[in-house]
């Protein structure tokens, strides 16, 4: 992927700490454009569709917004946790929208490993194939992505604080 | 190849004169002195053209709230221009609803002072001020949540009704290039004119609560304005359900003072939502207020209460709501927290009655 003006003057923008602390790339010294495009790479080689990665985690969030901030138990063996912060965040692409400070926590329930996403960090994967630089604060490794959400079905929803 | 070299030298002569236009406006236009009408001559400033409007009624002592600086990215600047304001932008585009547009709301940061300009704003915006003041105390309330004093220096002393919040100045700090501004409910009591206290919880990558966790400290300068808001406690006598999650404690702790200092007898029930015994806080606090109040009750509900020693309400807050009422349709019912808890809460208060004019809430949105 060529790495325009315009995708410099958005790594620009990554790196700086206008939007989130740390910026989005965290310690990652690639170009902008390597970096998505190894992760898309990635993404292709497990055989997974950034638009269908994006439409799980739409749904987990969903699922686990219905919790009011107390582990949902999905999927085969999963719990979603999702917190709410007051305002909003601006997705750094120009007129891409805005989205609530939601952090949505997926855990495994047999080995309690984690991963997590905002609002803003899943738009960030299903629209611009960016899954943010190594090292930033919401920054998941395809692999993992990819791993944890072949666990999520979307059935058997239940707060697991309540049952 | 031609038409490449084509649409190239229509790119560079476009740029060129965009260019010569941002340095026109920017350096040779001369907009002299132009007048700014806020709400039909209430106010009225004499500016210098050519700057923002929101950067022109900054310099007034005028504050409108927003959280990003005017760099046109939060879309919290809002106010109605009634005349002078010019087209709106495309910049402000995705801020505005059809009604707004139609409405002539406008992003003040993105409308540039030109002529003379009509506005029309809250008028609770007329009495927001600019604070210098000094951390004085920080408390830890749970593993993410901290209570902040802030002693106040320039003016020395704020007058705000329960339920309203400040904007906070996040400064530019080693992990943060830029100074925002981040709205927090207060959480002190009113009567303690020389100081507020702010709720905060860490959010993850937050700029200002980055700041407020890691890098202010007791004696640091803090600079904020406000107060801002219209949530706050009606003036009827009909009974109150609260519910609030988190750092939404914040209006309802203030709330609560104000009634006790005004021997306040309407009947409350404060329904704070947790996930365990460590995400509650205030406890002592709220159960001084039962023994001073005599017709409130303050009910914690925990979520996820399993393996802990815990023999109060468990499952969902708006599930412990359900089970307290069967009919709530006297009620004003008063909400702080996330938007999720929120939609939940007004379903369930509709459920039981509550009519939604009588529902009041603060989002976190």
């Amino acid at each position: 992927m060529k790495q325009t003006v315009q995708m410099q003057e958005l790594e620009a923008l990554m790196r700086s700490s206008q939007i989130v602390a740390g910026g989005f790339l965290g310690s990652d010294t690639r170009p902008l454009s390597e970096i998505i495009e190894a992760d898309e790479a990635d993404v292709a080689a497990l055989g997974a569709t950034l638009d269908g990665l994006g439409a799980k985690m739409a749904e987990l969030t969903a699922a686990g917004k219905r919790g009011l901030g107390t582990a949902v138990a999905v999927g085969d063996g999963l719990s979603v946790r999702v917190e709410e912060s007051r305002g909003l965040l601006i997705c750094p692409w120009p007129n891409h929208g805005r989205f609530l400070k939601t952090e949505t926590i997926v855990t495994r329930l047999d080995t309690g490993v984690s991963i997590h996403w905002s609002d803003l960090s899943a738009h960030l994967i299903a629209a611009h194939g960016f899954f943010q630089g190594r090292g930033s604060a919401f920054r998941v490794e395809p692999r993992d992505l990819v791993a944890m959400l072949s666990l999520y079905h979307p059935s058997s929803e239940h707060p697991s604080g309540t049952s | 190849m031609n038409l490449v070299l084509i649409v190239l030298v229509v790119s560079v002569i476009a740029a060129v004169l965009a260019a010569v236009l941002v340095f026109a406006d920017t350096y040779i236009n001369n907009y002299g002195e132009c007048e700014i009408d806020v709400n039909e001559g209430t106010r009225t400033y004499t500016v210098k053209g050519g700057t923002s409007l929101l950067g022109a009624l900054t310099d007034q002592k005028l504050f409108i709230p927003s959280a990003c600086g005017g760099r046109g990215t939060c879309g919290y600047c809002k106010v109605k221009v009634i005349d002078g304001g010019g087209p709106v932008l495309p910049t402000e585009d995705g801020f505005l609803s059809p009604e707004e547009k139609k409405e002539n709301v406008r992003l003040s940061c993105q409308v540039k002072v030109r002529g003379n300009i009509k506005i029309r704003i809250p008028d609770d915006l007329l009495s927001v001020r600019e604070f210098t003041c000094v951390c004085s105390r920080i408390r830890e309330l749970t593993y993410d949540i901290r209570e902040f004093r802030f002693t106040l220096e320039e003016p020395d002393s704020i007058t705000f009704v329960p339920g309203q919040y400040v904007q906070l100045l996040s400064p530019v700090y080693a992990g943060s290039s830029e100074e925002v501004y981040r709205a927090y409910s207060i959480s002190s009591n009113p009567a303690d004119t020389a100081a507020i206290e702010l709720v905060i919880r860490l959010v993850p990558g937050g700029i200002c609560t980055t700041y407020c966790f890691e890098h202010l400290k007791e004696g640091s300068p803090v600079r904020f304005n406000g107060p801002y808001g219209e949530f706050r406690m009606s003036d009827t006598d009909a009974p109150m359900i609260m519910i609030a999650g988190g750092s939404g404690m914040a209006p309802f702790n203030s709330i609560l003072h104000q009634m006790k200092s005004t021997g306040c007898t309407r009947t409350a029930v404060y329904f704070f939502g947790a996930r365990k015994v460590r995400d509650l806080f205030y406890i002592d606090e709220m159960r001084a207020f039962e023994k001073e109040l005599p017709n409130f009750t303050f009910i914690p509900v925990l979520s996820e209460p399993q393996g802990e020693q815990w023999d109060g309400e468990t499952g969902l807050v708006t599930e412990a709501v359900q089970r307290h009422f069967n009919d709530a349709s006297g009620h004003e019912a008063y909400l702080c927290g996330s938007p999720g808890m929120i939609d939940a809460s007004i379903v369930v208060l509709k459920k039981l009655g509550v009519p939604e004019d009588r529902i009041y809430y603060d989002k976190f949105s």
